[in-house]
């Protein structure tokens, strides 16, 4: 009954949304809002019926139903029940479409008196991208299809997708890669538009595109927390292919955000935005057809049904194909306007462009050249962290040497000896954060030297800024939600360099009261228990951690067998405070031989995980104050 | 037409995407990898039998027949799920299976090599993993084709199913083409 009423839900959002791109092109200018209040509340409605009825089945295991059948299992924690709505390829689906129809109705929400044409436009694309994706959901992952047989219980799920990161995490990410497709929609009305109907539409993008950004920052934050903690390899960022699917926008993203700036106060680059944007969400798009479409392996078990390989890569080249061919024909209209000074804000805002669009173009090149080589040469070779780190980090370095200054720099032409001159306290204080550093870690590399130059001079300079507008109270011409999200990139580089550089490792097999020196810490594995869990038994160890005799804590990781699926998962334990990670993983072993375990003194993670919530605090307070400027406008 | 700087960005897409529309139609397998040892002499190493007491010696130990190599463990559960599929590559007379039994606790293998039937013409074990490093071993379970010169043939990365069994029997009746 519930299965019912979701699948024709979904079908009914479906011609709701084909309604929508049919009232734009056809009805009268007068009477479309009307029209469009209708069918927007509606398809908000339906997805919304749509995603709670599976939600509910979920919840009261409606086994009749192949997705909850297979995905759920009554021993399931309620709230594991609830995430397991989208973990998987169907379900999440289904919350795509939940959030595209939520940015939908907020589209239909900047309608006023004069901007009828250009928000009707944005609707009709809009509505193309919903239609796709229900159409998409509806015929070839339909989370509402039912079992033939009846079943007592679910094929459970997958023990390592129990964890609150991860069961937030999509939910998140998805608010980012959607948040892109409005972004998406608005450049393609800009371009739809005649000369005589020409409005500021990049002050409607911008909102949507810092909203995105922020909520792709946290939701790829959380991605790597979820890594972190559950697949016990030590570290955080894999240059995985899905974790690249997720960056690669973030990056156009973030190109996209600053020249959007550039747009607005100085009326250059338009058309340039306009690609940016388009390829933005094309990223995405593609993103998930890699992650979706079992094309490259990854950690990511996604569904390998070809048919809707298929089908999503064609929607995908349609979309392309449509906007790109748009872009070419009407780029004329908004190209021009684009000469000016290096050394001025926009000059260090058009490099930072250059060098997101190179990084995004070397990480795109790593990720799908394996599959070119396949096909050109019928070899298989993967590409993975040597390649990303050689190439990807080094680029990083003059984009974000310039970050620190650009936000004090005037428009149009300003002079490099008094930037220079103003630069002066953040050198020093550049200086000696570098140095408090390396007197307490010790230890010297190249990459930990430029690593830690390169944050400490992010983190003086927006501290400096801070201080002058919150303290001193200087007019500037920056803006608070900026710099805070520009103190979180120099946090993030602080953890990331910390935790990479300065890592170490032990990996040995240690008998109980055996004893371990990591850093300064000794660690001594003390018992080992049996103890069972909800829907798990596990053997847990114990081991005590000191340092110069004084206690630290008791570290508990544990080795689970989840008998539904005879799935064995490690659960790393971890001591994190401000300056380092202790980071254990209880491995393979018996009382005669020991246990494998491998331990990580990983400095500074918590910075990354913290960089990343300024980030997204900073990224909201821009949101918040570009919305005004639509509503004065 | 001129080529100008706005149709890039489409030629470049047309481009990604038809490589990607080509990889969806052909029959491909992602998990595939090619191993760098095929056409080269199998590893040389020494280890145990499982209940054997004698020493085992790489390559001398190898019959001069086509030889399936299979690496599994009592603690993996898709070695359990492609039991049946080895076993019924035991019934080939032509060809011996080697079970190298990987990281495991020999009791525990006596017991499940009892339960589920032994089709393995002998195995050995691999205690620590080393021989599971000589032959590039990423995860088990994992199975090699090594013909008469004991030269490897074939790797085939993760369990046996139906698929994988018919390639496995078209790669036998090839070598044995050849020898």
């Amino acid at each position: 009954m519930v299965a019912f009423l979701g699948n024709t839900a979904l079908l009914l959002a479906s011609c709701l949304a084909a309604a929508q791109l049919f009232i734009s092109l056809k009805i009268d200018k007068y009477k479309i809002i009307k029209y469009h209040k209708f069918v927007v509340l509606g398809l908000l409605l339906f997805t919304l019926i749509s995603f709670f009825s599976l939600m509910y089945s979920h919840i009261v295991s409606d086994f009749s139903i192949k997705n909850v059948f297979e995905n759920s299992h009554t021993t399931k924690p309620l709230f594991y029940k609830i995430s397991g709505v989208w973990g998987n390829h169907e379900g999440s689906m289904l919350l795509w479409i939940l959030v595209l129809s939520i940015f939908n109705y907020f589209i239909y929400k900047l309608y006023n008196k004069n901007n009828l044409i250009f928000v009707s436009k944005i609707l009709q694309n809009q509505a193309i991208i919903c239609l796709g994706f229900l159409l998409f959901t509806y015929l070839t992952s339909n989370p509402f299809d039912k079992t033939v047989a009846k079943f007592s219980n679910g094929l459970g799920f997958n023990p390592i997708l129990q964890d609150p990161a991860l069961a937030i995490h999509p939910p998140l990410l998805y608010l980012g890669y959607v948040g892109f497709s409005a972004a998406f929609s608005i450049s393609l009305a800009a371009l739809q538009l005649q000369d005589n109907e020409k409005i500021n539409w990049n002050i409607y993008m911008k909102p949507f595109v810092l909203y995105a950004w922020s909520f792709l920052t946290i939701g790829i934050a959380l991605g790597s927390i979820w890594a972190y903690y559950e697949l016990g390899w030590g570290g955080w960022w894999f240059w995985d292919p899905v974790e690249n699917a997720s960056f690669m926008p973030w990056l156009l993203g973030t190109a996209l955000i600053h020249s959007l700036i550039t747009l607005e106060k100085r009326k250059s680059l338009e058309s340039w935005v306009l690609l940016l944007a388009i390829l933005t969400f094309l990223l995405s798009v593609i993103g998930t057809f890699l992650v979706r479409s079992g094309i490259l392996t990854s950690v990511h078990t996604f569904a390998l049904d070809p048919s809707r390989g298929i089908y999503i890569l064609s929607f995908t080249a349609l979309l392309g194909i449509y906007s790109l061919a748009l872009f070419g024909l009407k780029e004329k209209n908004y190209n021009k306007n684009n000469f000016f000074s290096l050394t001025s804000k926009e000059g260090t805002i058009l490099l930072n462009n250059i060098i997101m669009i190179i990084l995004c173009a070397s990480v795109f090149l790593g990720t799908i050249y394996p599959l070119a080589v396949e096909v050109f040469f019928k070899n298989k070779i993967s590409v993975g962290e040597p390649y990303y780190n050689s190439i990807v980090l080094p680029i990083m370095i003059p984009a974000i040497i310039v970050m620190g200054i650009a936000p004090i720099m005037y428009w149009k032409k300003d002079n490099i000896f008094k930037i220079l001159k103003k630069s002066i306290y953040p050198i020093i204080l550049t200086f000696f954060i570098t140095i408090t550093f390396f007197y307490i870690y010790e230890k010297y590399s190249l990459a930990g030297i430029i690593g830690i130059i390169l944050a400490s001079w992010i983190i003086s300079n927006t501290l400096i800024y801070l201080f002058a507008k919150i303290f001193l109270k200087i007019n500037t011409n920056y803006s608070i939600g900026m710099t805070i999200a520009h103190l979180g990139i120099g946090l993030l580089i602080l953890g990331a360099t910390g935790s990479s550089v300065w890592q170490e490792e032990k990996i040995i097999r240690m008998n109980i009261n055996d004893e371990i020196k990591i850093n300064k810490y000794n660690v001594t594995f003390s018992k080992i228990k049996e103890i069972s869990g909800q829907n798990y038994i596990a053997i847990q160890g114990n081991f005590l951690v000191q340092s110069d005799g004084k206690f630290i804590t008791n570290l508990k990781p544990e080795n689970r067998l989840y008998p539904i699926t005879q799935i064995f998962t490690s659960e790393v334990s971890i001591h994190t405070n401000l300056s380092r990670d202790l980071y254990l993983v209880l491995g393979e072993g018996n009382s005669d031989d020991g246990w494998v375990v491998r331990l990580y003194h990983n400095p500074l993670v918590i910075w990354i995980w913290l960089g990343s919530i300024t980030i997204f605090i900073g990224g909201l307070l821009s949101v918040t104050k570009n919305k005004k400027t639509i509503k004065n406008y | 037409m001129k080529i100008n700087f706005i149709t890039i960005p489409s030629l470049i897409f047309i481009f990604i995407v038809s490589i990607f529309f080509y990889l969806l139609l052909i029959d491909r397998d992602p998990s595939e990898i090619p191993s760098v040892l095929i056409d080269k002499k199998i590893p040389e190493f020494k280890t145990n039998y499982l209940s054997k007491n004698e020493i085992f010696i790489s390559p001398e130990n190898f019959s001069n027949r086509i030889t399936l190599v299979n690496f599994f463990a009592t603690w993996c559960k898709p070695c359990r799920d492609e039991h049946k599929y080895i076993k019924e590559l035991s019934k080939k007379m032509e060809i011996e299976i080697i079970g190298i039994n990987y990281k495991d606790d020999a009791k525990k293998t006596i017991k499940w090599l009892n339960e589920l039937g032994n089709p393995y013409s002998d195995v050995i074990v691999d205690k620590n993993g080393k021989i599971g490093i000589e032959w590039g071993v990423y995860g088990i379970p994992e199975t090699f084709i090594v013909d008469s010169n004991k030269k490897i043939q074939f790797r085939h990365v993760g369990p046996i199913n139906k698929k994988i069994l018919k390639n496995i029997n078209l790669k036998i009746n090839e070598i044995k083409k050849n020898d």
